[in-house]
């Protein structure tokens, strides 16, 4: 008796069910899947080249992966595109995982990207070379020597100033098999060096465990010709700041690095913010070398480097969201005196360049479909700024990304019809 | 539709002391697609040694797409509708392909469900993908009753869904039967889930 009341009740849920599909026009609306529209991925990749030229490298709307270029002389009158063999690779270009692009000596080129793998969170950094200035470029291959279906991914690279390319990006090989070890904390970040524009490459080697999982890695040439990096890092348990290392030098033994204990990163940011999550948030950062009047007259000069980075901090007890600028010492450490937030409570991605005393940070704002480009500039080496609306657009857009070579500071902002620059130089 | 028959599925999975019903109910959810002409998205594999380890994974992702077949559009008029019409109790986490931290949160959610023995939709909302991509993920979120992904530009979205949201995942907001909101970066807290499911 009672299971057949059971039965009874089943038969009239899924008459209710069935009833319900098309008597309830808002449930039909909540369960009726819309047809998604093309997402087009907009996040580009741009850099200049040693003659000028602003070179970019996005995904256009049928998910290939283009470059073209705007001659020094007129920054925006774009070459007409050129598709690039990925061998049919599938290619992320959303928010801070986007291709990427960088110039070396001797005609060197290097474009790269991050491929999804077929497993969710992993992926490889595939990278395609050029040895005649980005005219024709190699096969896209596999940088990293570990091949396991993992993550590899938020990949940055740069040259260093004796033309030594460097790559970075996030990695879990050290992650143990699940219950076969401890629990390990993030990511890491490796990276390896190339001493021939891509053509060989060191051995993957660690530069920091515990790196937060899903957030690009800034790098930066120093005026003494090392390479500093930070990046989102997982102090103790769950303290999501900033981790700062320099890079080794591409003479040193690499090999020696891919295994065993690596450095403690220099800890440059103290927002303590608390939380097992993704911010999906990179921190922006340029080195600087700055002589002041006093300096001068004893010749020597202040080095150290302008972060930004977005966090959220306890102020009077509240959850404080926010982008900050600080400048860092000559070991990455902040100078808490110059910690300052950026004068937008909305800024999101911002970046910074420097050269000599001028500074640039630039950044998004968007409000509903509005989008706003801003940019605080600073002529005393980050003492003081002034803020500057640089355009808007409305509609999906990408982050501002910023390049720069020698005092050339361009921003390149692309939304879904175009790819806008703005000169910011000196 | 599917939906529906997910919902049926986990009111019937919180009342194991009705082993029969539950047998009815198995294959009512089996047969009715059937029944309704329509059609689940999955395919079953089979193994051999030189492909296993593929297989195995295809295998565990399909596990997901047996009760997913579709990504749901989200757009920057979804949450005010959602909120009116949607159900109640009900959770929803904001989540993106390449956050590693969020199925964590997901499950949180999930074992406060099996808890309570209740048939709560727990729904993901992926940030930056659709339909085949998005729902590659969904072996991730035990529990899912339903995936939606963002359909129009990122942070006009997220705005229609609280303003002060900065662009960090897992975003969850958590809807009480009464239809009072609770909203969190990261894992939901033991009192939160009290609040939510009391």
């Amino acid at each position: 008796m009672r299971s057949l009341k059971h039965m009874w009740l089943a038969l009239m849920a899924c008459g209710l069910l069935v009833l319900g599909m098309g008597t309830s026009p808002s449930a039909s609306a909540q369960n009726k899947p819309a047809k998604h529209t093309k997402r087009i991925q907009l996040a580009t990749g741009a850099a200049l080249a040693p003659d000028g030229r602003l070179w970019v490298v996005g995904l256009n709307e049928h998910g290939q992966l283009f470059m073209q270029s705007s001659p020094a002389q007129a920054l925006g009158q774009w070459t007409a595109p050129v598709i690039l063999n990925t061998q049919k690779d599938e290619i992320a270009a959303d928010g801070e995982s986007r291709p990427k692009m960088a110039f070396g000596p001797n005609g060197w080129a290097v474009v790269t990207y991050t491929q999804p793998l077929a497993k969710p969170y992993t992926g490889f950094v595939r990278m395609l070379r050029s040895t005649d200035g980005a005219q024709t470029f190699s096969a896209p291959f596999t940088v990293h020597q570990d091949r396991q279906e993992i993550t590899h991914r938020f990949e940055s690279i740069l040259f260093d100033a004796q033309g030594h390319l460097h790559t970075l990006w996030i990695d879990k090989r050290d992650i143990p098999a699940k219950g076969a070890g401890p629990k390990y904390i993030g990511a890491a970040v490796y990276g390896n060096v190339s001493k021939d524009g891509g053509a060989t490459f060191s051995a993957d080697y660690k530069l920091a465990d515990h790196s937060c999982e899903c957030c690009r890695i800034a790098m930066s040439n120093t005026p003494d010709g090392k390479v500093a990096a930070v990046w989102r890092h997982v102090f103790g348990e769950q303290t999501r700041d900033h981790g700062f290392a320099f890079l080794p030098e591409a003479s040193a033994n690499v090999q020696s690095l891919s295994k065993g204990p690596t450095i403690t990163p220099v800890r440059s940011t103290f927002d303590d913010w608390q939380i097992n999550a993704c911010p999906h948030h990179g921190p922006g950062l340029a080195a600087y070398q700055s002589q002041s009047v006093k300096d001068a007259a004893s010749n020597t000069s202040q080095t150290g480097f302008h972060m930004v980075w977005f966090g959220i901090r306890k102020q009077d007890g509240q959850d404080v969201a926010g982008v900050r600028y600080a400048r860092l010492g000559a070991q990455g450490e902040p100078l808490l005196n110059t910690v300052k937030p950026l004068p937008d409570a909305r800024a999101e991605h911002a970046d910074v360049l420097s050269h000599k005393q001028r500074v640039v940070i630039v950044w998004r704002v968007s409000e509903g479909s509005q989008s706003t480009l801003k940019a605080w500039i600073s002529e005393d080496a980050g003492q003081s700024f002034n803020l500057k609306v640089l355009g808007n657009t409305p509609g999906p857009n990408d982050h501002p990304r910023l390049v720069q070579r020698a005092e050339k500071m361009l921003v390149v902002w692309r939304n879904t019809t175009e790819i806008k620059v703005y000169d910011l130089s000196p | 539709m599917t939906s529906r028959l997910n919902q049926l599925k986990a009111w019937s999975m919180f009342h194991s002391d009705k082993n029969r019903l539950f047998s009815k109910l198995a294959s009512l959810t089996v047969t009715l697609p059937m029944l309704l002409g329509q059609t689940l998205h999955a395919q079953d594999h089979k193994h051999s040694d030189s492909a296993q380890k593929h297989q195995h994974q295809k295998q565990h992702q399909n596990q997901a797409s047996r009760t997913l077949s579709t990504t749901h559009a989200f757009h920057e008029k979804s949450w005010p509708q959602l909120l009116k019409e949607g159900p109640r109790p009900a959770a929803y986490l904001f989540t993106t392909t390449y956050c590693s931290t969020c199925p964590a949160a997901f499950e949180v959610l999930h074992q406060a469900v099996k808890e309570k023995g209740k048939p709560v939709p727990l729904m993901a909302v992926m940030m930056d993908a659709s339909g085949t991509k998005a729902l590659r993920h969904a072996s991730h979120f035990k529990g899912i009753t339903k995936m939606y992904a963002f359909e129009g530009f990122e942070p006009e979205i997220r705005q229609s869904v609280d303003p002060a949201w900065p662009n960090v995942t897992p975003y969850v907001v958590m809807i009480d039967a009464k239809g009072n909101l609770q909203k969190v970066i990261g894992p939901p807290s033991p009192e939160m889930l009290k609040r939510w499911l009391p």
